[in-house]
């Protein structure tokens, strides 16, 4: 059992970290705003941030999970419709898991 | 278009989000109850962490004595694309303060940022992202109180089929950036594909993230590079 203590100083400490990070980034972004042609550059991060996590994702996910995440682009693809690409791809890993993953 | 306006905007535009956030919520609830967290103490942790992922990291090393250090390493490291989405808003909170900036800041949100990118010029960045902010902070509390609450009627149910939900998420607002982008992705490609060849060279999680946003920046980069002549 996790003392009360404890479990406040890492809450306390895991809310700092957060922060600190939602803070930094920005706060180096103004230092760097000064240079020509920078917006684009660090408007295109978060974006590299999702594909790095995403490849490997997908590389190591089994058949229901690359399934599920090809229903989710081919639906955001053609509609934008974040609801509907979200249930359809999390119906797949729920229901699809027993049928796709099996052989 | 006021910032006040804007804040609303925001709220109303994050229903998409707000269902999925929803999801992770009762989610985490669910899981902290299973390893043993007090209910409110999970509550003030979605409070003053806000971040589905950081909250799911910490949870992975929860056992007595809390090992700090790994804690506050796991977090941070999940944590450092808050770094990239508050660079990507530099140009777009000015006008404000900086003490409204600072104190706004702890609500920034994955999709609140994308979304924001897809508004209209005279639409406040600031608000519309603290708006939308607001609404996700309102699931995530909800949420995971639910999840706290109904926690014993999932405990026979295996939830390991959803671990892959995050990345579905990040999907979702990856095509929402995609579509919405004046440039080509060609960042973006290069970074999932450095992201590739370092995952299979054995690369450590932190790495693949350092060196695939580093050869995206620098793609960005000669981008500009070229389009400025």
């Amino acid at each position: 059992m996790v003392d009360s203590h404890a479990t406040l100083v890492a809450i306390a400490m895991m809310a700092l970290i957060v922060y600190l990070t939602r803070m930094t980034g920005y706060f180096i972004g103004l230092q760097l705003r000064h240079i020509r042609g920078i917006q684009p550059v660090l408007e295109a991060l978060p974006g590299c941030a999702f594909m790095a996590i995403l490849a490997p994702a997908v590389r190591q996910g089994s058949l229901s999970e690359i399934v599920a995440m090809a229903s989710v682009i081919f639906i955001m693809w053609r509609s934008n419709n974040v609801v509907v690409a979200t249930g359809v791809g999390m119906a797949i890993l729920l229901f699809g898991e027993p049928y796709l993953d099996a052989h | 278009m006021t910032t006040r306006e804007s804040a609303l905007l925001g709220i109303r535009t994050s229903s998409d989000y707000f269902l999925s956030t929803f999801i992770f919520g009762v989610m985490f609830g669910i899981a902290a109850a299973a390893i043993g967290i007090e209910g409110w103490e999970a509550m003030l942790m979605s409070a003053s962490s806000f971040t589905a992922s950081g909250q799911f990291a910490a949870l992975e090393f929860w056992q007595a004595p809390l090992p700090l250090g790994t804690i506050a390493l796991s977090v941070f490291l999940v944590s450092t694309r808050n770094l990239l989405l508050g660079m990507a808003m530099t140009h777009h909170f000015d006008g404000h303060s900086l003490r409204r900036r600072i104190v706004w800041l702890f609500l920034l949100n994955d999709p609140g940022v994308v979304n924001s990118f897809r508004q209209e010029a005279e639409v406040d960045r600031l608000g519309y992202v603290t708006g939308y902010g607001v609404s996700m902070m309102t699931s995530w509390l909800c949420s995971t109180f639910i999840g706290l609450k109904t926690a014993h009627l999932f405990a026979a149910l295996d939830l390991g089929a959803v671990d892959f939900a995050g990345p579905l998420v990040m999907a979702t607002m990856m095509m929402l950036f995609f579509k919405g982008s004046k440039s080509p992705p060609t960042p973006w490609i290069v970074s999932g594909g450095v992201a590739l060849i370092l995952y299979e060279l054995g690369s450590a999680n932190y790495l693949i993230l350092l060196g695939s946003v580093t050869a995206g920046m620098v793609t960005a980069i000669v981008q500009v590079r070229r389009a400025y002549g």
